[in-house]
């Protein structure tokens, strides 16, 4: 019954509309007439109508007398007339439209009534009734209905709204949001209300309390849920504040879509409600043991307990490994899995207990022992395991380059570039020409000067990117170079080759915990770093106790600042009071001069990455913050503000950012003026452009919080462009540079044509410095994506820029990003179907793009190796099928473009335009994969990075009749 | 650079190459850009840039207004935003310099200005142009004229003399298509269709419930039908009920009658078909009417005349339009024919028109109603009684009753009355019956 109904009444909101306009029309036409067309309204009906209308009113007419005897049949009938009735999509039900005139009669009978079961039989009646007068009387349904639940007996049970059909359910669930934030708002104003004067109004509030109206929502919320309308359910809770009941309402068929609506509406709403729906899915999904879901959303939620509750669930051995594998692409710490017992300071010896208890084969998983394997066997798989020289990467030879000009570039620029490049393009790999396999002497750091060979034995560290074993070898030979560069390169080799890995034998902190306290400031700071990037995200005590000395090094401020940094690396989102203090303590003690060196952004930067995704929980520092009176406190509290949202697409912050980047463009503007003008008074105008360069720091830094604030979240990620384009029109060069940094870091290695279009525009910005910027982010979004088009774009702007050597070294630099690990590594922060963000990967990638928000002084000047932040982003963008042994197994596997179902009717395909492959496989940002056997389960929801496998045991194979 | 001779010492020289890398980069301004995508066809609709990212799901929910909401916060940041940006940095004064620029050029354009098709781009700065006259040139392209506006097949101006390329004309929608868009809402409506309450029902149902409620067809999991069929003999209301709907909708509504779409010129027709249909799904969401279609639509046949093939070849067009490679989004088409048995099959097969409705002649009911509509305005004279005619057994149509109760009121006219008789209607009807079975022998083999 409820099909036919259902289907019937969906448009009837539109209809009262109409029929007041025929109302119209007869009142409207010649007077002469107005009683035939009334007349002729009757007898426009069919003969059925007549008759059914006959049959209403004679019940109505019942209703009135006063044989009570008669009321209880003639409701019973009325009842059945309005359930079965069935009409088109576009008009009434018929019994409704002909008892809408008699409707105001009936509610003054109703009144007149005793209480009675009958009458609670009549004002469900009513209350149906009540949906053709929403637009005069609202809330009308809502009100009889809950009339008719306090009258019912307590034998008998009320009939559930759902017999009325689903109009009438989506009817009452619409009034249950507006009564309730009606009696909210009420509840707000407090008595003053009731002196409404609405007497009708006046006496609604007292029918039912809020708990009634939960309880009826609830029962809506059942309704809907059976009858595949989950949004509607999720809503209608919602709206009620009481969205963490569903989780006792989902069942086996539901909660799978009704989780997934959750989780997509999370980045969308405001900050309370966006964490509980995260931790209903949650509920939800760890009720129904569908523990990937659940870790994952863990894991977003960064909630240390869930964490380890999750890991710790299910029994199965291969889940276990499945979830550990999760944990060790996120980076989540280890100790977190750890009972919660501990105390911070027993942390130390209770870690390795713990590490001990863990099985040896799950400890693997965790620790990412095998990536470096795996890594190397797919790129066999793909054929891309061979080394690729520069060459192979610039193409020269399609370059148009004016003739005899080749050889005028900066020849140690040019070679600083190809180490870059090489290193890049052969990362993990650890079989490039120019470094690994290079003999001895030839090695290309000799082809480096200075500074240049540092980046060059770095460089070595990215090409044996994850391997552990043989990569340390390889770069302890020149931890005993003589040239202090090369050593220094060195430490910061072992540093980056270790980051995303974690061993036992903690190689990286034995080989550089030593040169911490060098004196020489190149080996310092690299060996800093080096532990920066190597324990990126682990959050461990022992690091912290042995860096924070650093931070207040009264010596130098390049020093603290890097301390500073990697203390943010590794304590990403980890709120750590004692570095925060630290930090802020050095911000107040320094003296303004070694405030204004460049150096300070990356210590503010260390502070920020503290609080990575920790939204308020950054307040306090931020109010600290405004307390230092150096104008780089202005820059600390947008990053701070911008990381601590990062992701959420908060619009709210957004549009502070924004308006961080609307001031002083006056200011700056009646400096130029002046500087017209008062050429004269010298003085006076190089003192406030030299106030105007320390104060406009922090818009620069405002532009990257939007990209950093709205990426993850399409919607937002997609207006943030927008508001790109206005920023580069309107801004001043500080906003200028930035804009397209924040492009890059918002489509990180999704290299769509809109955006390629927009950067290759800038890419060709009259001030250079918005160029280097804008080539660099074209490096960025196609990072690793082996893009064609891409591709074409630099190699012309090699021809173009061929005489500009800072340009040429960034064109060189974004063609080795674009082709980063063959085409096989990508640096999205975002995995997990781009559901969860990885902190270490966001903190690298703005590190990087910091260096950039000067890159005249960094990356152009001798600090180049800060390229090298980009790897803990750096992540193979693989699928890899394991068997139950954790050995490669390969399978068929469809890959397509990624759809959003989510909401959507029945089951649509999730992914478009597909091609099957065999694992292991490249997935593209915006891919998704699907297995196309039904052989084998997968233990993972996403298939995306290392899935385990388990044979179906209910598979037949379907070419067994032909044998 | 690599002209001045390297190794020169001292301050001079370092002037020198300060002085020649300014000039480098002024040279590298005035470089040409990437040619991106110049020259080539460019995707229809609104640009890239200014697009609104799509919200999926379409299903009524409380995710899809968060997402309208979002991009609505975001509007209006960017709106503050610039009216920030306007207030500390007013247009004004680049306003004035544009002025002066603007002055300049129009100065440069001359005039008259030539009207030319552009054929070819050759490179950034010269095109092949065709003019109505007849030869093609070779022409420059001035440096201010928006090189992205430009497009294999848009209307150029010309400079009178040089006939070099000094604007585009933007709005390239042939005009004849711009006649059929509909101004003013007809005043015919739905409660001015006498019956024909299931045909209402069904085109309501698969024209503008699409429309305006596309959720409704999404939770079912069904694409909306693309359009319909209205058939049945002549005077039964087809265009009526299409005027209604023209009425009802706030689409933009185009119509066309069959006979527009045959042209003069070879290619005429269906290149009027296609841009229709593209002026159609730019003002989507959009009702397009063809009235008549049996003047293009009827069935293929190997004919030798060119004009009939012609007529052939529009109606392939318009087969690819309803249902081709191309998706037509918000584009949902009604025609109308009283000849549906003659129409090309590939043309009503379900795909293109899903729907076909007939218009029968009018039931008892309908007449009555369809008389009292039309009577409802007219003074009659007591002794007439609608009824008699309403239960007669002839074949009238809608149509018809119009022309009687017209009639009618002409006859009392003539005879200077206020009020319409019994006897007026009588002698109307008779007259109309005459009319419409003339040439019929009445009765005589029966």
């Amino acid at each position: 019954m409820p099909e036919p109904t259902e289907f019937s009444i969906r448009v009837t909101s539109d209809d009262p509309k109409k029929k007041e306009s025929e109302e119209k029309d007869t009142k409207e036409g010649p007077s002469k007439l107005k009683d035939d067309s009334k007349e002729g309204e009757g007898e426009d009906l069919s003969e059925e109508d007549i008759q059914l209308r006959g049959e209403l009113e004679m019940l109505v007419e019942r209703l009135k007398e006063s044989n009570t005897e008669l009321y209880r049949p003639a409701l019973e009938t009325l009842r059945t007339l309005i359930r079965t009735s069935t009409s088109s999509m576009t008009s009434v039900p018929k019994p409704l439209k002909f008892l809408r005139p008699h409707y105001p009669d009936l509610q003054a009978l109703y009144e007149s009534w005793p209480a009675s079961e009958d009458k609670s039989l009549f004002a469900d009646i009513l209350s149906v009734l009540a949906m053709t007068y929403s637009d005069t009387q609202p809330r009308g349904t809502l009100r009889y209905r809950l009339l008719a639940a306090s009258l019912v007996p307590e034998s008998s049970s009320l009939s559930e709204p759902g017999s009325w059909g689903h109009e009438y359910v989506r009817h009452l669930a619409a009034e249950l949001g507006e009564e309730y934030t009606y009696r909210e708002e009420e509840a707000e104003d407090e008595k003053p209300a009731s002196q409404d004067g609405k007497s009708p109004k006046a006496d609604t509030p007292l029918i039912g309390t809020i708990d009634d109206l939960r309880a009826l929502a609830k029962e809506c919320a059942k309704f809907l849920l059976k009858h595949n309308a989950e949004p509607d359910a999720v809503d209608l809770l919602e709206e009620l504040e009481i969205v963490d009941e569903i989780a006792q309402l989902v069942d086996d068929n539901t909660y799978s879509r009704v989780a997934q609506y959750m989780i997509r509406c999370v980045t969308l709403l405001p900050p309370p409600d966006d964490v509980s729906f995260l931790r209903t899915a949650h509920a939800i999904y760890a009720q129904h043991h569908k523990f990937p879901e659940a870790l994952s959303l863990a894991i977003r939620l960064g909630d240390r307990d869930l964490v380890r509750e999750d890991f710790n669930a299910p029994g199965n051995p291969l889940m276990k490994r499945q979830l550990a594998f999760l944990i060790a692409r996120a980076q989540i710490p280890i100790e977190w899995l750890h009972p919660a017992s501990s105390d911070d300071n027993a942390d130390g010896d209770a870690d390795v207990d713990f590490q001990d208890e863990l099985p040896d084969d799950l400890l693997e998983c965790l620790t990412n022992a095998r990536l470096s394997t795996h890594f190397r066997d797919f790129g066999k798989e793909l054929s891309v395991s061979e080394a690729k020289s520069l060459e192979d990467i610039y193409k020269s030879h399609l370059e148009n380059t004016r003739s005899g000009s080749a050889g005028h570039i900066d020849s140690a620029r040019g070679n600083l570039a190809g180490t870059f490049v090489n290193a890049f393009v052969n990362a993990g790999f650890g079989n490039d020409k120019l470094m690994v396999e290079a003999d001895e002497g030839n090695s290309w750091i000799y082809k480096n000067k200075d500074h240049g060979m540092m980046s060059a034995a770095a460089s070595l560290g990215l090409s044996l990117l994850w391997d552990t074993d043989v990569g340390l070898s390889h770069v302890d030979k020149y931890t005993y170079s003589a040239e202090e560069h090369i050593k220094a390169g060195a430490l910061f080799a072992t540093g980056i080759l270790n980051a995303g890995v974690r061993t036992e034998a903690d190689a990286a902190m034995a080989l550089l915990g030593d040169y911490v306290e060098n004196k020489s400031v190149p080996l310092k700071t690299s060996a800093i770093m080096g532990l920066g990037l190597a324990y990126a995200g682990s959050h461990r005590e022992d690091l912290l106790t042995l860096l924070i000395p650093h931070i207040d090094d009264a010596v130098s401020m390049e020093i603290s600042s890097i301390a500073a940094l990697a203390l943010g690396f590794i304590f990403t989102g980890s709120e750590n009071g004692e570095i925060t203090s630290t930090i802020l303590q050095t911000l107040m003690e320094r003296d303004d001069k070694a405030l204004d060196e460049k150096w300070a952004r990356f210590m503010v930067l260390g502070l920020a990455l503290l609080y990575l995704g920790q939204q308020d929980g950054s307040d306090a520092t931020i109010e600290t913050l405004k307390a230092i009176e150096h104008p780089i406190s202005k820059t600390a509290q947008i990053l701070v503000e911008a990381c601590a949202f990062a992701a959420t697409g908060n619009v709210l912050k957004i549009q502070a950012m924004l308006h961080h980047c609307d001031e002083h463009i006056d200011t700056g503007k009646e400096k130029e003026k002046e500087k017209e003008k008062e050429k004269d008074n010298k003085e006076n105008t190089e003192e406030k452009a030299e106030e105007k360069k320390v104060d406009d720091t922090f818009q620069t830094f405002a532009v990257i919080g939007i990209s950093l604030i709205a990426m993850g979240e399409e919607i937002g990620a997609e207006m943030s462009l927008r508001q790109f384009n206005h920023l580069m029109h309107y801004g001043e060069p500080n906003i200028r540079k930035a804009v397209p940094l924040a492009i890059g870091l918002v489509s990180a290695s999704n290299p769509q044509l809109p955006i390629l279009d927009t950067l290759s525009k800038y890419s060709h910005d009259s001030d250079l410095q918005v160029a280097i910027n804008a080539i660099f982010a074209m490096g960025l979004v196609g990072a690793g994506t082996n893009n064609a088009r891409m591709a074409q774009m630099l190699r012309q702007l090699a021809g173009y820029y061929y005489k500009e050597p800072d340009c040429l070294f960034m064109v060189r630099i974004a063609q080795g990003l674009v082709h980063m690990g063959k085409g096989t590594i990508g640096l999205n922060p975002f995995f997990s179907d781009r559901g969860i963000m990885s902190r270490p990967a966001v903190a690298g990638l703005l590190a990087t793009l910091t260096a950039f928000t000067d890159s005249k002084a960094f990356i152009l000047d001798k600090y180049h190796w800060m390229l090298y932040f980009l790897v803990t982003a750096m992540y193979p963008r693989f699928l890899i099928t394991l068997d139950e042994e954790l050995n490669p197994l390969p399978v068929t596997v469809r890959v397509g473009q990624a759809v959003d179902v989510v909401g959507q009717a029945g089951k649509p395909r999730t992914i478009s335009g597909f091609q099957t492959h065999q694992t292991p496989v490249r997935l593209g940002t915006t891919e998704r994969a699907e297995l196309a056997t039904e052989e084998y389960i997968p233990f993972s929801h996403v298939l995306e990075g290392f899935v385990i496998l388990q044979k179906n045991p209910g598979y037949e194979k379907e070419d067994k009749m032909e044998l | 650079m690599g002209n001045t001779p390297s190794g020169m010492p001292g301050a001079p020289g370092g002037n020198q190459n300060d002085k020649d890398k300014k000039d480098q980069q002024q040279k590298k301004k005035w470089e040409p850009p990437l040619p991106t995508r110049v020259g080539k066809k460019k995707r229809k609709g609104p640009a890239a840039a200014s697009k609104l990212p799509a919200v999926y799901p379409t299903t009524r929910c409380r995710l899809k207004l968060l997402k309208y909401e979002r991009i609505k916060d975001y509007l209006l940041l960017e709106e503050e935003f610039v009216q920030n940006q306007e207030r500390l940095k007013p247009e004004a004064t680049r306003e004035e310099k544009n002025e002066e620029d603007r002055s300049r050029v129009d100065d440069l354009r001359g005039s008259p200005m030539a009207v030319g098709t552009l054929e070819e781009i050759i490179d950034d700065d010269h095109a092949i142009i065709s003019t109505a006259s007849g030869p093609e040139f070779y022409v420059s392209i001035m440096s201010y004229v928006d090189k992205d506006l430009l497009e294999p097949g848009c209307q150029v101006l010309l400079h009178h003399k040089t006939q070099s390329i000094v604007g585009v004309l933007q709005d390239d929608a042939d005009p004849m298509v711009s006649v059929m868009k509909l101004d003013k809402a007809p005043t015919e409506s739905y409660a001015d269709i006498g019956g024909l309450e299931t045909q209402i029902q069904e085109i309501k149902e698969s024209v503008e419930l699409p429309l305006t409620h596309p959720e409704l067809y999404e939770e079912m999991g069904i694409k909306p039908p693309k359009g319909v069929i209205l058939y049945g003999v002549p005077g039964t209301g087809k265009t009526l009920l299409a005027k209604a709907v023209a009425n009802q909708t706030s689409a933009t509504f185009l119509r066309v009658v069959g006979s527009e779409l045959i042209q003069k010129y070879l290619g005429d027709g269906p290149k009027l078909v296609r841009e229709m249909f593209r002026v159609a799904e730019e003002h989507a969401p959009s009702i397009v009417f063809i009235d008549e279609i049996d003047a293009i639509g009827t069935k293929r046949y190997d004919s030798t005349s060119g004009g009939e093939r012609e007529i052939q070849r529009t109606m392939l067009e318009l087969l690819n339009q309803l249902d081709g490679f191309d998706t037509r989004g918000d584009v949902k088409v009604i025609m109308a024919t009283n000849k549906i048995e003659s129409l090309d099959p590939a043309l009503i097969r379900p795909g293109r028109i899903d729907r076909k409705i007939e218009f029968p002649l009018p039931d008892v009911k309908t007449k009555r109603h369809i008389f009292r509509l039309h009577t409802s305005r007219m003074s009659l004279n007591e002794d007439v009684d609608l009824e008699e005619f309403v239960m007669t057994k002839d074949d009238l149509s809608g149509a018809d009753i119009k022309a009687v109760c017209t009639e009618a009121g002409l006859l009392a006219l003539r005879e200077r009355r206020m009020r319409v008789t019994k006897a007026d209607f009588t002698a109307a009807r008779e007259k109309v019956l005459y009319r419409k079975n003339e040439g019929t022998p009445e009765g005589l083999y029966l």
